[in-house]
Formats: structure tokens, sequence, C-alpha cells
């Protein structure tokens, strides 16, 4: 890292989670990269359809590009954080003459870095990973011996993949360092600007536009679905697709909404006062780290529910005992698998939800300092900021939850509707019940650090700390 | 004896008592009566910030005793001082004196709402004529980043007044204001301290500042080194540099 990034990034600590999102998504794409080359050398050899390659091909791509996706939302975010608390000090690098654009260049070269360093290391550990693993059931049978490329042709590319994300999000996460003025480095603190009217009506109808179509399509899909269409799976797709980017354009206008009103369950005591108002205090982020968790939530949500609804039905096909035991095998097996392939999103968001809210709870060391000088008890400052992750995550996890039942059971009902009375529909339990366990573990892990932490530094050192 | 604050031969020393070691407070005695308006007043370095810290129960001290309103707080553990702090100190800072996340009047009400409790018709009442003698009044659903300095530190000094603390600690209060700004606020401190009879400790090191209050104290070295009656800033002056040209 140059002294330039340096000086308006701060400690390479703070560029850790993007270094490791970086890895867990290269390390993802090097291990999807590898099992795909294994299935598609074995489909050859077999003399099956050499369309199997390339479908096997798709399917680890759009897998690969969720992480990446992810990632991405989480790099934004981290950086966006990291630059918030040193506003000051960009303010004061740009009072003694730097100008706003080759600051921020110099972030998203400083992040670029990280990321690439990250991303290759990861993709490499992912193929050797996958390698060792293939010939270790080579060498027990359970795979036959096949000419496999070690080295996986997209592995390269994809690495450059999540390097060419981690630049592209550390450029938008990067935005804050234009609005930092050389005035601020003397005045107090700065106010988040707030979406531009124009751009929040372009935002606003772009939304509504998209979920509209989206839930048109995913009616339709459903619909055809009762008449055994096959279209009816497709179109599900793209009314998921279109009405999920809508939420995901829309997210700004909504999720801040939505954690204040999850956030005013929490009690009206100051810390949860305090924590509220902190979860909502710029919705940019707010909105960020909830999105993040919400698409991975989402995702496992979708495939557990959709497989959930497939049991279901297929449970009242006319079968004999055992078909109708092998098709659930299938089944359970294929969701199994499928929810594995996509929980890796949910832990890098996760990852970026804890490494956003350590960062916040450290930026706000002189607020804390003077709670407690005003009397909070070192206990209502932990409850406070475990609130604060309560009212985040508890938001990501119900919309999630939500949306991934709708999609999941609408796919379900696209796909074989025509062989089943009404709507197809299925909880998948145990999977909710993780999904759960897992919130709790990820507030507990959010808030346990930056609280004590917090608490460990008296009021006097608090309020004398220049963060 | 009827003092909210008193301090008998405090010292605090920073550092493990070897060569490298600061002492911040050396011997420090004094007592400050019920009500009035008392300046402790020194060069940097002289041990004001500590004294501040040390009454306020948020730094320990090293050997001495330290009352506030009858409660020794030396020998009060965290959560202790947390609750004396709440219910009987009042706070104004330098910089950075507002919860950012809350809007004027919930800053005002938060030492309340800390405590648990509802507020009376007279605290009620209280409170909004502070608001409004503040200038407040048509601000109190603004959020400290949309106010000016001056505006801000008028929302701390209404947030200090509002429970009637035994004291109120004020730590270079107008070290961020511009001059007139300083004087509104000086102002209102010397007439919090006269008209509603609240006991008001101020830190700085500004003797226009100290020109405001009836006593002032000053600390040089860690030492109380001055205790006056009311004086005027080139009185104040002359003293400091009196102290500092001794020194050198």
């Amino acid at each position: 890292m140059t002294t330039r990034s340096a000086l308006v990034l701060g400690a390479r600590r703070e560029l850790g989670t993007v270094g490791l999102v970086a890895a867990m998504c290269g390390f993802y794409a090097g291990v999807l990269l590898v099992a795909s080359e294994t299935l598609r050398v074995n489909s050859e050899s077999v003399g099956d359809v050499s369309a199997i390659g390339l479908v096997l091909g798709v399917v680890a791509s759009v897998f690969i590009a969720v992480a990446v996706y992810v990632s991405a939302v989480v790099i934004v975010n981290g950086v966006d954080t990291v630059i918030a608390g040193r506003l000051k000090q960009i303010a004061l690098l740009r009072l003694l003459g730097a100008d706003a654009r080759s600051l921020r260049g110099a972030v998203v070269r400083g992040t670029t870095g990280v990321a690439a360093a990250g991303g290759t290391a990861g993709v490499l550990a992912g193929v050797l990973t996958g390698d060792v693993t293939r010939a270790a059931l080579v060498a027990a049978d359970r795979l036959p011996d096949g000419g496999y490329a070690l080295l996986p042709v997209l592995a390269l590319p994809a690495a450059a993949v999540v390097t060419l994300a981690a630049a592209g999000a550390a450029w938008v996460g990067s935005r804050a360092v234009l609005r930092a003025t050389p005035a601020q480095a003397l005045s107090g603190a700065s106010v988040p600007a707030p979406d531009s009217p124009r751009a929040g009506r372009l935002r606003r109808w772009l939304t509504v536009a998209l979920i509209g179509s989206g839930a048109l399509v995913l009616a339709g899909a459903a619909v055809l679905g009762e008449s055994g269409n096959a279209i009816g799976f497709l179109a599900a797709a793209l009314g998921a697709m279109l009405s999920g980017t809508g939420l995901l354009v829309g997210a700004r206008l909504v999720v801040p909404r939505l954690v204040s009103l999850v956030s005013r369950l929490l009690g009206t005591d100051p810390p949860s006062k305090v924590a509220a108002r902190n979860a909502v205090r710029d919705p940019g982020r707010t909105t960020r780290s909830t999105m993040g968790l919400v698409i991975g939530v989402t995702l496992v949500t979708t495939f557990a529910a959709g497989f959930a609804a497939l049991r279901v039905a297929a449970a009242s096909w006319d079968q004999t005992a055992a078909q109708a035991a092998q098709t659930d095998d299938i089944l359970r097996h294929t969701s199994t698998i499928m929810i594995c392939l996509v929980v890796v999103s949910s832990a890098i968001a996760a990852v970026g939800f804890v490494s956003t809210m350590s960062l916040g709870v450290i930026q706000r060391t002189r607020e804390i300092g003077l709670l407690r000088a005003l009397g909070f008890t070192s206990g209502q400052v932990r409850t406070m900021i475990t609130k604060e992750s309560v009212a985040l995550s508890a938001t990501a996890v119900g919309f999630g939850m939500g949306l991934g039942l709708a999609y999941g059971a609408l796919g379900a009902q696209s796909l074989v509707g025509f062989q089943n009375d009404g709507f197809v529909w299925g909880l998948p339990g145990p999977v909710l019940a993780g999904i759960a366990v897992a919130g709790v573990l990820l507030v507990l892990a959010a808030s346990w650090v930056p609280s004590s932490r917090a608490v460990a530094v008296t009021p006097v050192e608090a309020l004398r700390s220049s963060t | 004896m009827d003092s909210l604050l008193s301090f008998s031969s405090v010292s605090k020393v920073y550092g493990d008592g070897g060569p490298g070691a600061v002492r911040a407070l050396d011997d420090v005695t004094v007592a400050v009566p019920r009500g009035g308006f008392t300046a402790v007043m020194g060069p940097s370095g002289s041990g004001k910030s500590t004294f501040m810290n040390v009454a306020a129960g948020l730094d320990d001290v090293t050997a001495g005793e330290v009352h506030v309103a009858g409660h020794p707080l030396h020998r009060l553990d965290d959560r202790a001082r947390t609750l004396l702090r709440r219910e009987q100190v009042g706070f104004v800072f330098q910089s950075f004196n507002l919860v950012p996340t809350l809007d004027v009047r919930e800053n005002v009400l938060l030492p309340f709402e800390l405590a648990g409790r509802r507020l009376r018709t007279d605290e009620h009442a209280w409170v909004e004529h502070l608001l409004e003698v503040l200038g407040l009044g048509d601000r109190v659903a603004h959020r400290p980043g949309e106010l000016s300095g001056g505006q801000q530190q008028r929302v701390a000094i209404a947030r200090a007044l509002a429970p009637r603390p035994a004291v109120v600690l004020a730590d270079e209060p107008t070290g961020n204001l511009d001059t007139r700004s300083s004087r509104e606020v000086l102002g209102l401190l010397r007439t919090a301290a006269r008209e509603y009879g609240q006991t008001i400790v101020m830190v700085s090191h500004d003797p226009v500042a100290a020109s405001y209050a009836d006593r002032v104290l000053v600390l040089a070295d860690g030492r109380l080194v001055g205790d006056h009656d009311a004086m005027t800033p080139q009185q104040i002056a002359e003293l400091l540099i009196g102290f500092e040209v001794g020194a050198a």
C-alpha cells in the first residue's frame, strides 16, 4: 500500500475484511470450478451429451457470480465505513492540498491490491483443496481416474473477476471521499448528504417497475405451473430475478424503515433508543449491511422452501412406496447440496456484518465516552450495542426468510403445480430453525467483541480519543 | 461542612511511580461550598483536566479523598460512580457534548431517562423554561448536527442544568466558540449560579472566562497555588503570567 492510501485508509487491519471476503469468495470459486470440471470430465467419459459441460459451467458461474456480488456489497460497505470514520483526516489532507480524485484513486488502488491478493490466494487454495479431495476420492475408487485438469481453465479468470469486483466496489464505496471538503477539517462533524431528489425519484420509479413486473411474471409462472407448461419455471426464475433486482435497487427506500420499525420493538429506555437511532444512523450503510444478509438468507430459504414444497408435492403423487422413498431421497440430497452451495454467500455477508458493526463501534469511541460520562453504566453500553445488532440482523433474517419462502414456493408451484391440487408450498422447519440459530450467533459475534472493547475504555480515555 | 465538592490531600500520579511518572495532582485540598461559580485556572499541563475528571469520578485518585454531595467518590466502584454521576453531576465539555442521534429535547431529557423516571410537573416546567431562556424553544426537534457551535453548547448547558444536579462541571466550555457565543455561554453559567443557586465548577485557561466566576482557584504543576475572590480579566492574566514567569 502506498503512503497515500495508508493516509486515507489508515491501518491495514481496517481493510482486513476486504482481504478475507475476497479470499472466501475466491476459495468458493476455486472449489466450485474443480467440482464442475470433475463432473464434466466424468459425464463426457460416460459418453453423455456434451451440452452437460456447458450447463455445469453456467450453473457454477451463476453461483460464483452470486458470491462475487455479495462480496462486492460487503466491500462497498467496508470501504464506506472506513472512510466515514476518517472523514476528518481526509478533509485535513484536502486542506493540505491533496485533490479529491487522487485520494479516491488511492483508496481504490489500496483496496484492489488487498482484494487481488486475497482473491488469488483464495482461488488457488480452493483449487488445491478441490484437487486434493478429488485425488483422495480417486484413490479410494469413489471416482474414476480421468484426465482431470489440475487448474480449471476458469480459475485465473475467477480471481480476476473477484479483483475487478473489489475495484468497482471500492470505487462505489469511496464516493464519500469526494464529499469531504477542506473546511470540514476545521469545523465539526459531517452529515452524510441525502440522495439528490432526482436520483431518489429514478430509484423509486425503477423499484416499482421492477418489483411490479417481477410480481406479475411470478404470478404468471404460478398459473403456467397449473397447466404444466415447461415455460413456467423459466418464468418463475425471471420473475424472481426481476423482483429481486427491484428489491436491491429499492432497498435503500425500505430497509431503513423496516429496521427502525423492528428497533422500536426493542424498548424505549435510553440504551434501546440510542441503539435504534444508531441502527439507522447512515441509511446507506444500514441498507448495505442488511442487504448482504438478506441475499444470503433469501437464497438459502428459497432452495430449502422450494425443495420442501417439492417433497410435500411428491408425497401426494401416485407412486409405489419404493418410488416415493427414492424420489424423496433424491430431493432431500439435492436440497442439501444446493443449500451448501449458497450458504457460502451468507457466510460472506455475515463476515461483512460483524466487521461493519465492530468498526462502527470503534468509530463511536468518543460518543460512548460521552454516554458513560452522562451516566450510562457499562451494562447499558453493552445492551445498546447488542440491541443495535439485533435490530439489523433480525430485520435481515425476517425479510430474507419471507422472501425465500415466497420464491421457493412459487418456483415449486411453477414446476409441478399441474400434478397437485392448489398451490404447492412447504415449510423447511429445520433450515429455518438453523437460520434463526445462525442469526442469534451472528448477533452475539457482532456485538460481543466491540462492546467488550467499548466498556474496557474508561470514559476519560474515550473522550480524549481522536477517533 | 456544607460543601458539595471537597478534595482532601488528593494526588493523582500517571505512570508507575518511577522517574517517568507525572504528578497531575499533588496534595490538593479544596472545598467548593453550595452555590456559586468557581473557576479553576492554570496553564496547560497544570492538572486542570485531571482535577475535573477526578471531581466527576471519571478517573481514580492515587491518594486522598474526594467527596461529592456527601458521597465518598474515592471509595465507590465504577457502577456506583456512574449512578452518582447520573444523579449529582452535570457536564459541559469543550466539544462533543451531545449525542448526535438524539434531537435537542431528547438530549436535554437524557439524564431523566437514564434515571428511569418521568418528569414531575415542576421539572417539566423547569425544562421548558430552560429551553426558552437558552433560546432553543424553536429548535427542540433539531439534531445537534443542524445547530451552530454556540447553540450546541447551550443545549449542553440545558442538559446539565435540567436535573438540578449538585454540581455542574464545565471543562473549557468556551474553548471551541467564537467571542460572542463565549460571552453568551459564560453569562448563562453565571446566571445559573446567581439566580438558580446552581453550583458550577469551570475549568478554563482563559482569563476572560474566569472573570465571570466569583471564585478563582489556580493550579500549577498539580498544586493548588491560588484561591481568590472574583477578579477582572487583567488581574487574572497578570496572576497567570506571574506563575509562568516564576516557573521559568
